[in-house]
């Protein structure tokens, strides 16, 4: 088709007219910094009665990841998989670029289905970060109880989430969280008015799934 | 020390208290302006200003000042700040005073001084315990029209501001491995054992200062100034990064699994918020082990004229005196009934007051207290206070000596001393009584709730040794209980010699004038005596009774007193008589807190269409369905009203094509082996010999034979099904499939996952359908009636490669398809869609258009599927395969789901034509009554259908299908309808369905 055709295909973000680039609340201040995670490749899939070992063992020699057998995220490359229920996971990417034909792969061992569109998610950073999600995560996010590589599937403000820690950077803690996109609009709702008393930027989409 | 006589300040003591003096802080009060400092409270600028008069009370509004100097205040309640923040009943005791502050006293009219309803205290023989109850009787139209509303102008306590809430208010969740109620020297102690642990500790204290009752006292420890022993603790603790303090939070509930109620005042201390700060913020604290270090409560002595401002409590003068720097009173008398009321005349003297006396009803006295009497000047008489009498202020006090003589002393303030009750309050939250402890003549905690301890005078032991002793060795086991060492015990510091010596009278008997049990409700030793007399004695019918202990202080003065009256009324003591329970919030505590970010618009998340943006550019006008936000019809300049609307979006559709977004629908992606085994399952229809690449319409029953929920689903593999449910009942579908496949048939090899967030679904509908179709899906799909008949479910592609899904099927009853594309493309798929169906005039419309066109079709929906129907009350019994088993089956054959007589769905047009339908309208036979006997159902649904030129309807009618032709009354009382009806087909349009195949 024609170049004039398929640029009115392009995606549109779920955050697409709720996020905006640039500073909200406390003037003068950032302890928090946010980034929407556009762009990435999702799939859930679920193992069949008994054929975990398969799905796992085809997962680590499609993608190099080891599938978590506990709420964590498991990193390898350009991939990630993270634990959504007992026999399911989300396989996360990078890019999109060849996702579809990766999920291929999978198809006899696992029910696939690829959920890319579906979800809106946020990198969340910064020193005041665990204060933030404290006003609606009724999970204890301190080092001690929710190290690095953990995740959770828990609810925010009445609207499901799925987060898990990721490394932590320079200016401290960060999570990454998912939503289901029609729930974006209510979810920065929340969010945006639990970080304003500490200052927050909105950035542009940066580092790589779970890395700080 | 001596008074310093400043004009503004004229009862503040020229130096002490931990107020600060170079931060003022000017404040009005009923109007007029005065100054305080950074440190008062609202009630200690008013004394620090002389002000005594503080408000009038509840029933018989006698003029009363303040009582207490914490958060037990039953008297001095004020409606404070101005406008949409206006707060009625705050306490000035615990109102922390700012710049700007603005107060207005309660319950006066016109004013504070001359209180027309003070009448009330005339007429008060009509006003007695259980007065509701006995005057207002009858007629029973009078309590509504006229006895309610005179009592509420008269006894209503403060208003509303009647605005919304300008400020915002916040929830939040904390973890803990020790949560410490209270920061007084108890709750310091305890937090320091286990933050030197290396515990996660959280302290709270519902003061905006620590230090509890150290703060108000005279005491040394370890030689040194208590204030340099709280300053050191503090310290240490905001070194500990674990280690987190919250003042001005007060702790007011606790539930089960350690979990804690806090409600932290933000802001209340400004005048408004700061930038981007809440008001208050709601904690819930989980903590491993929680340790109650609130500290006690004084308690005030029963006789007459007690509540005339200047009577207040020994402690609270000592708080005054010694935290405050304000001198309540210049010509003093302490009546006490122990040894804490002489410190109070101690710090009084060394204030610069006089104490003329110090009335004790004790026959022996410690002679180091009498030898301070001396010292101070104090007359010590062996007696009791008969009364107080003054009005507005107190003039002087009747004492009657033991040996019964009575004589008058006058005097300014009256400190009242009578012993302390633990604030227990928190240890029966969870349904365990306090026991009696007759060592202190108070409640103590009995059974604790899990995990909770209790230190110090909460725990009935009241000395300062005492409480410093507790917290540090309960500090350190609760530590230990969570895995921490707690550093070796280091030795108690030591603290200066206290006497605690009490023998309490509850009541003085024969004064002058009405005694007061409780202050906030009014009610007397009188009122508690009745009670006894009408047989309310017991404790919880006390209460009920005479509203001893109600409101917002919850009897936290009053309770023991009225008890002891009880007791003495029915010969038996205290412990016999028993104790109210304490329930949550140990303190008011604001809705606002507790809906957090949540009202308004966030009261519940909304969900938005991926096409919502879309709709809204169209100038959609949308309706909440469920949390979902849908278009319901799309509105163009000069169209009046919505039906005008709707009929051209209906026209449009039955007459070129429409677009309609369906994206709301639930989508649940089935796959396994057993996929087609388990849908054979929860449906009522055969789903085995569906070929891949078509769908097919489903019903699925609840186990107990209603339905449950309907829709269309597809095969796209073998082993590869897409469910589609109602926007409704997406989530309650998925819910039973995973409960069926985990609980039922976990043998089953069947995943299934929603991937309605996914997909962006679209229903294109109408003649020109496909028309429309070809110029969006890529043109290697063929999409010719032959290729692509009806029902026909497949992947196709669009914009050039873009995976889509495009599905045959129809609501409408005309050629339809829905055309399905990843969320992220659903508004561009809008747009190739409007862009390629211009030439034919596309039109988009909404829920509404979507409803009538349904209802032509007569298309059972979310009306129909009510919870109530069965399938064959939907018409649908011949779709119930009799081949296989499924949910549901076995219970809808009971025998009244089948009887003939059921309502059965049918359609209804108005006799005359011209007449308008109404969902809800009752179905009567002709000639009958509308009785409930003559009810034969009820129309579900009803639409103006364009193309028929009347209103339709559809409705459960009984034995429905079998009276097609029949006429019945369609009997609509609520809004006056009632009319005729002819039953028929449910299927207004098309029958034969020639539409939909072409």
């Amino acid at each position: 088709m024609a170049d004039a055709t398929t640029a009115i295909w392009a995606p549109r973000s779920a955050w697409a007219g709720i996020l905006h680039e640039g500073h909200i609340g406390l003037a003068g201040s950032t302890s928090i910094t946010i980034a929407a995670r556009d762009g990435l490749g999702i799939a859930s899939l679920i193992a069949p009665a008994a054929g975990e070992a398969a799905l796992a063992e085809a997962v680590k020699a499609a993608f190099g990841l080891d599938l978590p057998a506990t709420p964590a995220i498991a990193r390898a490359g350009h991939h990630a998989a993270v634990w959504a229920g007992p026999g399911q996971w989300l396989l996360l990417a990078e890019t999109r670029s060849g996702f579809s034909d990766a999920l291929q792969a999978l198809s006899g061992v696992a029910a696939v289905a690829e959920q890319s569109s579906g979800r809106a998610a946020l990198r969340l950073s910064g020193p005041r970060i665990r204060d933030a999600l404290a006003k609606g995560c009724m999970l204890d996010l301190h080092p001690v109880a929710f190290p690095v590589g953990m995740a959770a599937l828990t609810s925010i403000a009445h609207i499901g989430v799925h987060l898990w820690r990721a490394q932590d950077c320079p200016e401290g803690a960060v999570f990454e969280i998912m939503v289901a996109r029609s729930f974006a609009g209510s979810f920065w709702s929340w969010l945006s008015a639990s970080v304003a008393e500490f200052g927050c930027d909105i950035v542009a989409s940066g580092a790589s799934i779970g890395r700080g | 020390m001596s008074t310093q006589a400043s004009n503004k300040q004229p009862c503040r003591l020229g130096s002490g208290g931990v107020i600060d003096r170079t931060q003022t802080r000017s404040f009005r009060f009923d109007g007029k302006r005065y100054e305080g400092y950074a440190g008062d409270t609202l009630a200690s600028a008013l004394l620090a200003n002389g002000i005594r008069l503080v408000g009038r009370s509840f029933k018989y509004h006698r003029p009363r000042g303040i009582l207490s100097a914490g958060p037990e205040e039953p008297n001095a309640l004020v409606e404070l700040r101005a406008g949409a923040r206006r707060e009625p009943n705050t306490r000035a005791t615990v109102a922390e005073l700012y710049h700007g502050l603005e107060a207005r006293s309660q319950n006066r009219w016109p004013s504070l001084a001359f209180d027309l309803l003070s009448v009330n205290g005339l007429v008060s023989p009509a006003l007695v315990a259980g007065f509701y109850y006995k005057t207002f009787m009858w007629p029973a139209s009078f309590w509504e029209k006229l006895y309610e509303p005179l009592i509420r102008r008269a006894a209503g306590l403060g208003r509303a501001a009647g605005h919304e809430d300008p400020d915002h208010y916040e929830k939040a969740f904390a973890f803990c491995d020790l949560l410490v109620i209270g920061g007084g020297p108890a709750g310091l102690s305890a937090a320091l054992a286990a933050g030197r642990s290396g515990a996660r500790v959280i302290l709270c204290d519902e003061d905006f200062r620590l230090g509890g009752r150290l703060l108000t006292e005279k005491r040394e420890i370890d030689a040194r100034a208590g204030s340099e022993w709280i300053a050191d603790a503090l310290a240490e603790l905001a070194s500990m990064p674990d280690v987190t303090i919250m003042p001005r939070s007060t702790v007011y509930g606790v539930y089960d699994h350690g979990i804690y109620g806090v409600v932290e005042r933000v802001s209340d201390h400004l005048p408004v918020p700061s930038a981007h700060q809440p008001r208050q913020r709601a904690w819930r604290i989980n903590a491993r082990r929680a340790i109650l270090a609130a500290g006690a409560i004084e308690r005030p002595i029963v006789f007459a004229g007690n509540d005339t401002p200047g009577v207040m409590l020994a402690g609270a003068v000592r708080a005054y005196l010694n935290r405050y720097g304000v001198l309540p009173g210049r010509q003093a008398v302490v009546f006490t009934t122990g040894d804490d009321g002489w410190a109070t005349a101690r710090d009084l003297a060394a204030a610069g007051a006089s104490v003329s006396a110090i009335v004790d009803p004790r026959r022996e006295i410690d002679s180091a207290l009498t030898l301070l009497a001396g010292k101070i000047g104090a007359r010590v008489i062996t007696g009791v206070v008969a009364s107080a009498s003054g009005g507005r202020a107190l003039r002087s006090i009747t004492v009657r000596e033991a040996s019964g003589r009575e004589h008058s002393i006058p005097c300014d303030l009256l400190a009242v001393s009578n012993g302390w009750n633990p604030t227990l309050h928190l240890t029966s939250h969870q349904n365990t009584r306090p026991v009696w402890d007759e060592s202190i003549h108070a409640f103590v905690p009995d059974a604790l709730p899990a995990g909770l301890a209790v230190a110090g005078s909460a725990a009935g032991r009241l000395s300062l040794a005492q409480a410093l002793e507790d917290g540090a060795r309960l500090g350190a086991e609760a530590a230990s209980a969570c895995g921490f060492t707690p550093r070796a015990e280091m030795q108690p510091p030591k603290t200066d010699p206290e006497s605690l010596g009490l023998s309490p009278v509850w009541r003085v008997k024969g004064g002058k004038g009405k005694a007061f049990v409780d202050f906030q409700n009014d009610v007397t030793d009188g009122d508690i005596e009745l009670a006894a007399r009408e047989g309310f004695k017991p404790v919880e019918h006390l209460k009920r009774y005479t509203t001893l202990g109600m409101a917002t202080d919850q009897g936290k003065t009053s309770n023991i007193a009225g008890l002891a009256i009880m007791a003495e009324q029915t010969a038996k003591t205290i412990p016999q008589t028993g104790t109210t329970i304490f329930r949550p919030p140990y303190t008011p505590v604001a809705i606002g807190a507790l809906a957090g970010h949540h009202r308004a618009r966030d009261f519940r998340p909304t969900r938005l269409s991926p096409t919502h943006d879309w709709s809204r550019e169209q100038g959609a006008v949308f309706v909440e369905a469920g949390p979902w936000l849908r278009a319901q019809y799309y509105p163009r300049p000069g169209e009046s009203d919505w039906l005008t609307t709707v009929n051209r979006e209906v026209r449009a559709v039955r007459s070129t094509v429409g677009i309609c977004d369906v994206s709301t629908l639930g989508k649940i992606d089935i796959q396994g082996a057993d996929a087609a085994e388990f849908l054979e399952r929860v449906y009522i229809n055969g789903w085995k010999a569906l070929p891949v690449g078509k769908a097919r319409y489903g019903l699925m029953l609840r186990e107990d034979g209603f339905v449950m929920d309907d829709g269309t689903t597809s095969r796209l593999s073998e082993t590869h099904f897409l469910m589609t449910t109602t926007t409704a009942n997406a989530g309650k579908v998925m819910q039973h499939l995973e409960f069926c496949h985990q609980v039922l048939w976990p043998d089953l090899d069947v995943a299934m996952v929603s991937v309605s967030e996914q997909w962006a679904q679209a229903s294109i509908a109408g003649p020109k359908a496909r028309a429309v179709l070809q110029g969006v899906v890529d043109p290697q799909h063929d999409l010719s009636n032959e290729a692509f008949p009806y029902l026909a479910a497949r992947a196709v592609t669009v914009g050039g490669g873009l995976p889509a899904r495009l599905f045959r099927i129809s609501f409408s009853g005309e050629l339809a398809y829905e055309l399905a594309v990843p969320a992220e493309q659903g508004e561009a798929m809008m747009r190739a869609l409007m862009a390629a169906g211009a030439e034919h005039g596309i039109t988009p419309y909404g829920t509404e258009a979507l409803g009538v066109m349904r209802i032509e079709k007569g298309h059972v929906a979310g009306n129909e599927l009510s919870g109530q129907t069965t399938a064959r009350d939907l018409g649908l019994g011949k779709m119930m395969s009799s081949k296989k088993d499924y949910v549901g089956r076995l219970m809808a054959k009971r025998a009244a789901l089948v009887e003939a007589d059921r309502p059965i769905f049918v359609g209804f047009r108005p006799v005359n034509r011209s007449e308008r339908l109404r969902a809800g309208a009752h179905f009567i036979g002709i000639g009958k009554a509308a009785t409930m006997e003559n009810d034969e159902g009820y129309m579900t649904s009803v639409a103006y259908s364009p193309h028929l030129g009347h209103w339709m309807g559809l409705g459960l009618l009984r034995n429905g299908q079998a009276r097609i032709g029949e006429r019945v009354r369609a009997f609509d009382p609520v809004r006056n309808g009632d009319i005729e009806v002819e039953i028929c087909n449910p299927v207004f349009l098309d029958p034969e369905g020639a539409r939909l195949h072409g």
